[in-house]
């Protein structure tokens, strides 16, 4: 028997693969191809205190070995998120984590709120890192600004609370110090990397909003490292994610010091995936000899 | 229900338009379930492209179990899908799509589809069910193309009582000019005979706006199918956006791929 179980604070998941938020819709979109009973946990698409239109199309663009992506939050926001999409997925054995960004402070804080005491999470992900709206990026390039928005949020809940961090910053260490001193039970990481693509034909960005988040194979390196060195500053545990499309990549962020992982893009080609990933890691350590698989957390040499 | 299936290729015909094939694949459940102007995401080894395509289903025979997919050569994954030879496995998930064509029921209804080049694929599809259903119905192809040897997907259609009117922009065959000259004159003659029409148009985006901005004016119902980039195909990314009157966005694989041509805000 091997262990697949991980602890996220008081969040238990079965085994240690989660979904990249926005990359797996709600789970109601694509259950016909995968057992959301099985699944470490389900992270939904970010969902903000009012409803969100999102940006104009194009919003992705394919790059080498990836994608960019400007969707802007498209979301119906809390209230539908709570009774349109929550009632479904609890019909189903997973534990949810719920994406929030937010404006300022108090904005987080209020759909940390609404969550709690509708039980509609069991786990809430602060991104303070989507680098797609205004105001987006700051939190997660700047320690003080994420203390701020962590210490708010961790005063507005007693569920699991995971700050999602940024890889668009020269170090990523005192950011996840700030975010584990304010609070947080644990860490993200990475959300995307900030980019752009142009159009030599027509001379033209390729995005409508210019910018966009870069993610996929292309990004793992950076997101290998980025998990290392915050995986070094904190004693939280952190969900590492970025260009995870195998169940190899997956165990690479565990020995880079992640507790769990996510997969993200690689559900837009395998909305099975995670499940996937969540077998060849049983596989690895069964042929490994090892039997939990906390004994490959942070062991790489 | 969608499926990721691993489907063995049938065959893998070039057309006489260059660069051009119909892959037919073995699929009973997709062939029994897939509707005209659903689709699939194929993976096809696009080398530093890892997105699936999608295509829309071409034709589909539920008794012997396969459907059909039109394609042209533009990219790594349909090079590849172009090497392809029967028994090789296509990956595909589907079928996709949540609102489809829904042909108008009226049996004397005109029914008028107007496609360019891989849109009339899904037209052809439509043609072939509103036959099945009404032996009677009158049924239109308005496709469009540069040149004669453009002009795909209409193979079969003739010789289930469907009229042909191809349109090409050197006069190589049929109407010399677009889909919408012809489109005005046929419309024109519906409206003298008090004969209800109904159009139905799949292909580049500026052709569709024209068509549709064209069936408003005329009074005449119009479905649109949206070509939209579909990196998931499955409503998971949002990257699909399709503009509508309302200010919102809908999503053009699930909320799609089809719309009435009055919501779309080109
Ligand atoms: C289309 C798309 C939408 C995303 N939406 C969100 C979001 O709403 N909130 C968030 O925190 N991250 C969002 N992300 C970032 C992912 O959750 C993930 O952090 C990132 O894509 C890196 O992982 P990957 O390379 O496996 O995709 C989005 C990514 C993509 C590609
Ligand atoms: S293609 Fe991903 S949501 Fe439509």
């Amino acid at each position: 028997m091997v262990d697949l179980s991980v602890r996220i604070g008081s969040l238990t998941m079965r085994n240690p693969v989660t979904t990249g938020s926005g990359t797996f819709g709600f789970g109601s979109e694509v259950a016909d191809l995968i057992d959301l009973n099985k699944i470490g946990a389900v992270c939904v698409k970010a969902t903000t205190t009012h409803p969100r239109t999102g940006n104009p199309a194009p919003r992705i663009v394919e790059t080498a070995g990836g994608m960019l992506n400007a969707i802007g939050l498209q979301n119906g926001g809390i209230e539908n998120y709570l009774s349109e999409k929550l009632p479904y997925l609890r019909g189903f054995d997973c534990p949810i984590i719920v994406n929030v960004p937010g404006e300022d402070p108090e904005d987080f804080a209020y759909v940390v709120e609404r969550l709690t005491e509708a039980k509609g999470a069991d786990a809430i992900e602060l991104n303070i890192s989507c680098p797609n709206v205004s105001h987006g990026l700051d939190y997660a390039t700047d320690p003080k600004a994420t203390a701020e928005v962590v210490a708010r949020c961790r005063r507005a809940t007693t569920l699991p609370l995971l700050a999602k961090l940024s890889p668009n910053v020269t170090d990523i260490r005192p950011i996840a110090q700030a975010a584990e001193d304010a609070g947080a039970d644990g860490l993200s990481l990475i959300n995307t990397v900030i980019g752009t693509a142009i159009d030599a034909r027509t001379r033209r960005f390729k995005l409508a909003n210019v910018t966009g988040g870069l993610s996929g194979p292309s990004i793992k390196p950076i997101a290998l490292l980025h998990v290392h060195r915050a995986a070094s500053a904190v004693k939280i545990p952190i969900i590492g994610m970025g260009g995870i499309m195998s169940a190899t990549d997956a165990i690479e962020f565990l020995l880079a010091g992640a507790t769990a992982v996510a997969a993200g893009t690689a559900n837009f080609i395998n909305p099975g995936v995670a499940l996937e990933i969540a077998a060849g890691i049983e596989s690895y350590l069964r042929a490994n000899d090892f039997t939990d698989v906390s004994q490959i957390i942070g062991a790489v040499r | 229900m969608i499926r990721r299936t691993i489907a063995p290729t049938l065959s893998n015909t070039p057309l006489d338009a260059p660069n051009h094939f119909v892959m037919t694949f073995h699929a009973p459940e997709l062939a029994r379930e897939a509707l005209p102007g659903q689709f699939i995401a194929v993976a096809a080894g696009g080398g530093m492209q890892i997105l699936r395509r999608p295509f829309s289903v071409y034709s589909v025979d539920p008794e012997a179990g396969w459907a059909s997919i039109l394609y042209s050569v533009y990219g790594p994954a349909t090079s590849t899908m172009a090497k392809m030879k029967p028994g090789d496995e296509l990956d595909f998930i589907g079928p996709l799509g949540g609102r489809v064509f829904e042909a108008d029921p009226d049996p004397s209804c005109h029914h008028i589809m107007v496609g360019g080049g891989y849109g009339v694929p899904p037209l052809a599809f439509l043609c072939r069910n509103i036959r099945a259903a009404n032996p009677n119905a009158r049924i239109t192809v308005i496709s469009g193309g540069r040149t004669k040897n453009l002009l795909v997907g209409t193979d079969g259609l003739e010789e289930i009582g469907v009229t042909l009117e191809p349109c090409t922009n050197d006069g190589s065959c049929g109407y010399h000019g677009l889909v919408t000259g012809r489109l005005e004159e046929v419309l024109a003659e519906d409206q003298t005979a008090h004969q209800p029409s109904y159009v139905y148009t799949c292909g580049p985006t500026p052709m569709m706006k024209a068509v549709g901005d064209l069936s408003i004016e005329k009074g005449v119902p119009c479905q649109v199918s949206m070509e939209v980039f579909m990196p998931c195909g499955v409503g998971i990314c949002m990257g699909c956006a399709v503009a509508r009157h309302d200010g919102t966005y809908a999503r053009g694989c699930t909320d799609g791929p089809v719309f009435p041509a009055r919501e779309v805000k080109w």
